[in-house]
């Protein structure tokens, strides 16, 4: 990055206080918009978040939320009644996991053969991160072609032919006539 | 007489296509093109035959022919008449049928459109691999999937209908054809993929050649899903629009495929890198509709959706197979000539970006393919039963969501080979301020939770970055720059912007409450008062009507329904919405009056931003549209990648006025 020849025309927007001004304000938002209410305690809002955690075991790929059934409609009052104890909202769906199998719950589970569903992807997205960056590591190493003066002068030649050279904009090596001002 | 109409039809249809891929084969393998010419006739002759069936059941529909099965088993004589045309993709041989029909239209018109080229055997080879799709279909409908099969009705018999889920709403007439012109739309440059391999012109002539076909195939797809999403919150009474069924995910792999696709066939028509990569996306698009039709026809799957058949999903899933093992054969056999003569300069650039945007869209497929399949898998290697739902998806997701989000914002303005940080600072200083609006914004308005703010703050970037590409176009090239493929994406990409802010909020602040009411009554759910206001009953020729009043926010009455249908007896809602710019008041009716206080019980759901994924939905189709026409054109023999001087110095003088052509393609 050595020749950095004219000054950039909006110098602010280079300097590094800029942007950590804007990244102060973005961290300051997202802290503020923290919500605090406590996740106990009985909710319509609590009620919902459980209730769509859990399958209609009489229904069709529908969630406890979603569902008419009455199978789903028990399970409801179920998890009112439980909220109502005090349980926290891992023991009510540790509850309905016992009683109605894993099955009912509609996060798969995080431990034994049905946890492959959260380690496969990830393991997968990381293997094609580290591929990518080895491939543009190699790339970098074994420069392909180079321009030589030979190559230069057809270009040249061309551009000559095409009646852009001596153009000022004959930066628009592609030809594309963006010509500004 | 319906039947022998019918079965005729997909005769000349099958027949068309063999004989076609006869006549073609032949013509290549001798050389001849007045052999090739004839691929637009045979073309036109399987047109004929899908129309001819296509018309000969809508005879039998609207006639209510019931010795044709499928209408003695899913019509009535009081199915209103465009439910009643809406009834043959109700069911899984009459959906079929529609397949046929649109993949027969697509070929005519790839014949039509090439017809000055017939003898190049580029476009030969392509009608021969349609021709081979369409022998699948034809034979399908011939075989396991007969829309004709005959059946003798006992006198006086009326049927039962479709199913009144799917004759409830309008929209059910528009979303499933929309959607299979999408599937059916990525045969097109399916076939010229496999024909460039073919005749191994494996260049990029083939892609130009497609460009327009596949905008077109993930325009109609987009519509499809969106207009599906839209069914789904009219119709289904619990305030939803996507859930993660397997059906909505079997038309969502190949959008992610197809949209991955769409962005890494810029990087080889301006590079020629990538040819492995893109023909390998276009193979599993098209491999993915045909898995998508297996899963949600073959009922391995639990889905409303899905319709039990029993020989029909075997067949698919061998069709599936073998779609796969050509395409893998074929892209093995050309391997040599496909490697690539270029290479990527620098990560941080506009290749760069797009293989970044390709790994996130692969990774998306893949988690939403796994997740699908996940129980079946699960279930066959132990036995064990168990779910994937919204949770799972959501978990997975949201992270690719933001980091596609983000290279929604950051890709549009890096410049092709090689980009440089002061470049980037340059162009994203009032995008990141739009997003950081955004943020503000939310906050202000009173939204919660850093997770969905980040997502506003991202989409507020991703937008800025649109909005600043656009506004530059527009002020080089006027109103020229709002159309051609990159200002038409840049469009889209607002759209989805829409979409992904209205699904994250919608998601996050959804509340509801169930509420039981007596005639005057009114209750408030979430800072919306609900007054019942008391219910009549209607007679309909094919279902009674429980019509419940409701006023909402002591303004207009809303009219939620329960619907009971004569055949079959099933109850149906029909909610009842006040649409709003910021906010949805969703009504649904779970009860019948109670027959002695007067009492039901409403389901109010407020969901924020709701109607936004409706408008993001026409903006993309809209932004595919304008993508449509040509823009800027560049001449075709001009080089197209410049070198990088050293230090980047060419590009940090230029400011940002230029990338707007540099991505027109």
């Amino acid at each position: 990055m050595s020749g950095r020849a004219p000054a950039p025309r909006h110098p602010w927007r280079q300097r590094w206080w800029a942007w950590m001004a804007m990244g102060l304000v973005v961290l300051g938002v997202l802290l503020a918009s923290i919500d605090t209410t406590p996740s106990r305690g009985v909710s319509d809002e609590r009620a919902f978040a459980l209730e769509i955690q859990l399958k209609c075991l009489q229904c069709v790929g529908e969630s406890v939320a979603a569902s008419q059934a009455p199978l789903a409609v028990q399970f409801r009052e179920e998890i009112d009644s439980q909220m109502r104890q005090g349980r926290t909202d891992d023991e009510i769906l540790a509850f309905f996991a016992q009683r109605y199998g894993q099955e009912v719950l509609l996060t798969p589970p995080s431990s034994g053969l049905g946890s492959l569903i959260w380690i496969v992807p990830v393991v997968g997205l990381a293997a094609a991160v580290v591929a990518l960056v080895a491939l543009f590591s190699r790339w970098r190493r074994e420069v392909g072609a180079r321009a030589d003066d030979a190559d230069r002068e057809l270009v040249a030649e061309e551009l000559a032919r095409r009646g852009t050279a001596g153009d000022p904009d004959s930066n628009d090596v592609r030809g594309e006539g963006d010509r500004r001002g | 007489m319906n039947r022998a109409l019918g079965l005729a039809g997909l005769l000349v249809g099958l027949g068309g296509c063999v004989i076609g891929i006869g006549v073609l084969l032949n013509g290549l393998r001798r050389g001849r093109p007045h052999l090739l010419k004839l691929g637009l006739a045979y073309s036109l002759v399987v047109l004929f035959g899908a129309v001819l069936s296509t018309f000969a059941m809508q005879r039998a529909l609207i006639t209510r022919d019931f010795s044709v099965e499928f209408v003695f088993d899913h019509g009535s004589s009081t199915t209103p008449l465009l439910f009643n045309i809406a009834t043959m993709w109700s069911a899984l041989e009459g959906s079929i049928l529609l397949w046929g029909l649109i993949l027969a239209g697509y070929i005519a018109t790839v014949a039509w459109r090439f017809r000055g080229r017939l003898e190049d055997p580029l476009v030969a080879w392509a009608l021969v691999t349609m021709f081979a799709v369409g022998v699948f279909f034809f034979g399908l409908m011939l075989t396991a999937a007969n829309p004709f099969r005959g059946v003798v009705p006992p006198p006086g018999y009326d049927g039962p209908g479709p199913n009144p889920l799917l004759q409830n709403h309008i929209l059910m007439a528009v979303h499933p054809p929309m959607l299979y012109l999408g599937y059916v739309g990525f045969t097109v440059p399916f076939a010229f993929a496999v024909a460039a391999l073919v005749t191994g012109r494996v260049g990029e002539g083939w892609l130009v050649e497609t460009r327009r076909w596949t905008l077109v195939a993930w325009g109609f797809l987009t519509a499809g899903i969106v207009l599906g999403a839209w069914w789904s919150y009219e119709v289904l009474g619990w305030g939803g629009y996507w859930k993660w069924d397997p059906v909505e995910n079997a038309s969502f792999l190949p959008w992610l495929t197809g949209t991955a696709y769409l962005h890494s066939v810029m990087v080889q028509e301006r590079r020629g890198m990538l040819r492995v990569w893109n023909l390998s996306l276009l193979c599993a698009t098209f491999a993915l509709t045909i898995l998508g039709t297996f899963l949600t026809r073959s009922g391995v799957v639990e889905s409303v959706h899905a319709f039990s058949s029993g020989t029909v999903g075997p067949i698919l899933l061998g069709f599936f197979a073998v779609v796969v093992a050509v395409s893998v054969g074929l892209i093995g056999w050309r391997g040599d000539q496909l490697r690539s003569p270029g290479r990527i300069d620098s990560p941080v650039s506009r290749e760069g970006a797009f293989l970044a945007n390709n790994v996130l869209f692969a990774a998306f497929a893949f988690v939403v393919l796994l997740g699908t399949v996940f129980p079946l898998i699960i279930e066959a290697l132990n036995g064990e039963r168990l779910s994937v739902g919204v949770p799972f998806f959501s978990r997975m997701t949201m992270p690719i969501g933001f980091a596609l989000l983000t290279l929604m914002a950051v890709a549009p303005v890096l410049p092709w080979r090689k980009g440089t940080g002061e470049v980037l600072r340059d162009r994203l200083w009032w995008p990141a301020w739009g997003g950081v609006a955004c943020l503000v914004l939310a906050l202000v308005v009173g939204a919660t939770g850093p997770t969905v703010l980040l997502a506003f703050g991202l989409a507020g970037f991703a937008a800025g970055s649109a909005i600043r590409q656009l506004a530059l176009a527009a002020r080089r090239q006027g109103w020229r720059g709002f159309v051609g493929r990159a200002n038409g994406g840049m469009v889209v990409h607002l759209g989805t912007i829409l979409v992904a802010v209205a699904f994250a909020a919608s998601t996050s602040y959804i509340r509801q409450a169930e509420v039981t009411l007596a005639p005057g009554a009114s209750s408030t759910v979430a800072g919306h008062e609900v007054t019942y206001l008391g219910s009549r009953t209607v007679e309909r020729d094919n279902r009674v009507e429980v019509i419940s009043q409701v006023r909402v926010d002591g303004g207009r009455v809303y009219e939620p329904r329960l619907n009971r249908y004569r055949m079959g007896g099933m109850t149906i809602g029909t909610p009842s919405v006040r649409v709003g710019p910021t906010e949805d008041v969703y009504l649904s009716v779970s009860s019948s009056p109670d027959p002695v206080t007067g009492e039901v019980t409403i389901r109010v759901i407020v969901q924020p931003l709701v109607v936004w994924l409706w408008v993001g939905g026409i903006v993309m189709v809209v932004g595919t549209v304008l993508s449509l026409f040509p823009g800027r054109r560049r001449d075709p023999t001009a080089p197209t990648s410049a070198g990088v001087t050293s230090g980047g110095a060419r590009r940090g003088t230029e400011g940002g006025d230029r990338q707007g052509a540099e991505a027109v393609g």
